[in-house]
């Protein structure tokens, strides 16, 4: 382990985590092997150019596609004991993910017929993962921590595309997670736009949450307190993945 | 076919002017759009970045609102609703699909499927569930029902999309750029998706920039700077290109012809271009002993006049309105025609074929009626 690395349980462990996906062509190991860890309070950026692996170890890490071999080990601040959350049957996962993760997606995936504040507490009233009373109070308060208090009844037309992103995380925290997960969450934003993603983020690490977020933007680099770079599968060294 | 059975129109705009405020001054995308759409047509909508064709559909979904003009869906004239009102009457009379899908992230494609329902309060609780699966399995997703997005590929979750869209069983479903972020395989499902439900009586209205993508719905409409291209002049003249659609659009006349009635007497001097808008044409040589033959049944689309504007002359037969109904036409001057041949080499090139073919047609039939 780094001698930086802080010395606290790791939120999020993988070990030796494998994926192959059986294409017509053969087996292609889209993850070979990765072994990596996540403590609290990181903001932790997965480095990787297209096709890398990174969105399959960001499935694996939200249990949203199966691995082939290895372990996701993670321990919420609500878990007596760690989860594998591989282990877990489908309704269980869905449950643990409920309460544990917030994801974020580069297309902001709003609905673009609700106003905002229908956009968080809509899946909040809708199944038994999130709290059923007081999703509007909350939704309210959500949009405050994200600045857009103001817009509150407005469909998401009407506002700009580094708005909705704040929106699709104030949908995110709804739960209150601790982690959030990021899947180029600012893809297709322009740079300025990207910035205000950025300083929400690192308000949200002020606060205590736990960031992972994947991008192929490697300027973004020193944005992150640490940084995992990921080449055809596997986690390599910063300096290897620059001389690429 | 018998009147009943005549579709209704399940949208119309008229005269829709959507202006946009900014810091740089007014910008106005639609120019006084007219639009009438049909139960149970498939159409394409098509322009290029920036034409204005996502603000159309805006104005039909009521997402956005126009700035002057109206709007009636469904037999509802939505800008009259209160934001409230016309957000129920969405959820139970339009389907929406996007390009980007909107399907949330941490919700299965049932629960995804379910969530229309559960808004917009139709179908009993108890049904929700069975009535997401079925549509799941019509958009053939029966196995992947308990999956999130992420899990399953780019073009089921677009087909999951459309199942959600499909959940309050709306008459009309709106698709801005459906299979645009899909690979052409994928697409091509969607679009034999949106046919299969046009031919169980939905209306779909789609907006593509993909020009490949026109061919599959029956009707097409072209979109250029906030003004629509008219429709039979987008069939006739496909070569030309938007700009000189637009121009040709506004020059255009249009003249209805009684059943029968005579539109060009072979002999008659000719100075008009004549498109097909709706009915049919019959293009008639005179025979011996006063008796007539028919060389060609022009229909919507087709277009006539076009050899002797261009050779000059005297009209070569005589053409009139089909006996079963009445022939609307799109005319043309001859002047603008001669332009627009040179303006558009292609549709020059094309012209001059098509005027070589009816030529020959005709000297085979001159050698029969003699």
């Amino acid at each position: 382990m780094p001698l930086s690395a802080p010395a606290t349980q790791p939120l999020i462990a993988l070990r030796d985590v494998v994926k192959v996906y059986a294409t017509p062509a053969g087996d292609f190991p889209a993850l070979k092997g990765i072994t990596a860890e996540v403590y609290p309070g990181e903001f932790v950026g997965i480095i990787g150019k297209s096709g890398a692996g990174k969105s399959t170890l960001l499935n694996m890490i939200t249990g949203v596609d199966h691995l082939t071999a290895g372990e996701v080990v993670v321990r919420g601040p609500g878990d007596q004991q760690p989860v594998s959350i591989h282990q877990l049957g489908e309704n269980a996962l869905a449950h643990w993910r409920g309460r544990n993760l917030g994801v974020i997606y580069q297309s902001f995936q709003l609905l673009p017929m609700l106003n905002l504040v229908d956009n968080i507490t809509l899946p909040m009233d809708f199944c038994g993962l999130y709290r059923p009373f007081g999703s509007r109070g909350r939704a309210l308060e959500l949009l405050r921590l994200v600045d857009l208090e103001g817009h509150a009844h407005k469909l998401p037309a009407y506002i700009s595309g580094g708005q909705q992103q704040r929106v699709a995380i104030a949908r995110a925290l709804a739960n209150d997670p601790p982690i959030l997960i990021a899947d180029e969450p600012t893809g297709s934003l322009d740079s300025l736009t990207a910035e205000t993603i950025f300083e929400l983020f690192e308000k949200l690490v002020g606060q205590g949450k736990t960031i992972v977020m994947v991008t192929h933007d490697n300027s973004l680099a020193p944005r992150f307190t640490r940084r995992l770079y990921i080449a055809d599968g596997a986690l390599v060294e910063a300096e290897s993945y620059a001389s690429q | 076919m018998p009147a009943s059975d005549i579709p209704a129109p399940a949208i119309e705009l008229s005269q829709v002017v959507k202006t946009f405020k900014s810091a740089a001054g007014e910008f106005t995308v639609l120019k006084g759009v007219n639009l009438v759409l049909l139960e149970h047509e498939f159409v394409s909508i098509v322009g290029k970045s920036g034409s204005g064709k996502s603000t159309l559909l805006n104005m039909i979904t009521g997402i956005d609102h126009p700035t002057s003009g109206e709007v009636c869906v469904g037999g509802t004239e939505i800008y009259r609703l209160n934001e409230s009102q016309r957000a129920l009457w969405r959820g139970r009379t339009v389907g929406i699909v996007f390009q980007f899908f909107q399907l949330l992230p941490m919700l299965t494609l049932l629960e995804n499927t379910m969530l229309p329902m559960d808004y917009c309060q139709v179908y009993a609780p108890g049904e929700r569930p069975k009535r997401a699966q079925d549509l799941l399995a019509l958009v053939g997703l029966q196995d992947q029902a308990h999956k999130l997005p992420a899990a399953v590929s780019t073009g089921q979750q677009q087909s999951a999309a459309i199942a959600r869209a499909l959940a309050t069983d709306p008459p009309i479903i709106v698709a801005d750029e459906p299979t645009g972020n899909l690979d052409s395989r994928s697409a091509d499902v969607i679009i034999q998706l949106f046919d299969q439900l046009a031919g169980q009586g939905k209306t779909i209205a789609m907006v593509t920039h993909d020009a490949s993508l026109t061919e599959r719905t029956r009707r097409n409409i072209i979109i250029v700077d906030g003004e629509l291209v008219d429709e039979t002049v987008g069939r006739a003249l496909p070569l030309l290109n938007d700009r000189q659609m637009l121009q040709v659009t506004r020059l255009i006349q249009r003249q209805t012809f009684q059943p029968g009635a005579a539109i060009l007497s072979e002999g008659q001097a000719v100075d008009t271009f004549y498109m097909i808008d709706s009915g049919q044409v019959e293009i008639v040589l005179k025979a011996r002993r006063g008796g007539e033959l028919v060389v060609a049944r022009l229909g919507p689309g087709e277009f006539f006049g076009e050899v002797e504007l261009v050779y000059g002359g005297d009209s070569v037969a005589s053409a009139r309105a089909g006996a079963n109904g009445p022939a609307i036409l799109a005319t043309l001057s001859h002047r603008a025609f001669l332009q627009l041949l040179s303006d558009s080499p292609l549709t020059g090139d094309a012209i001059g074929k098509i005027v070589q073919a009816r030529l020959a047609e005709n000297r085979a039939a001159d050698r029969r009626r003699r």
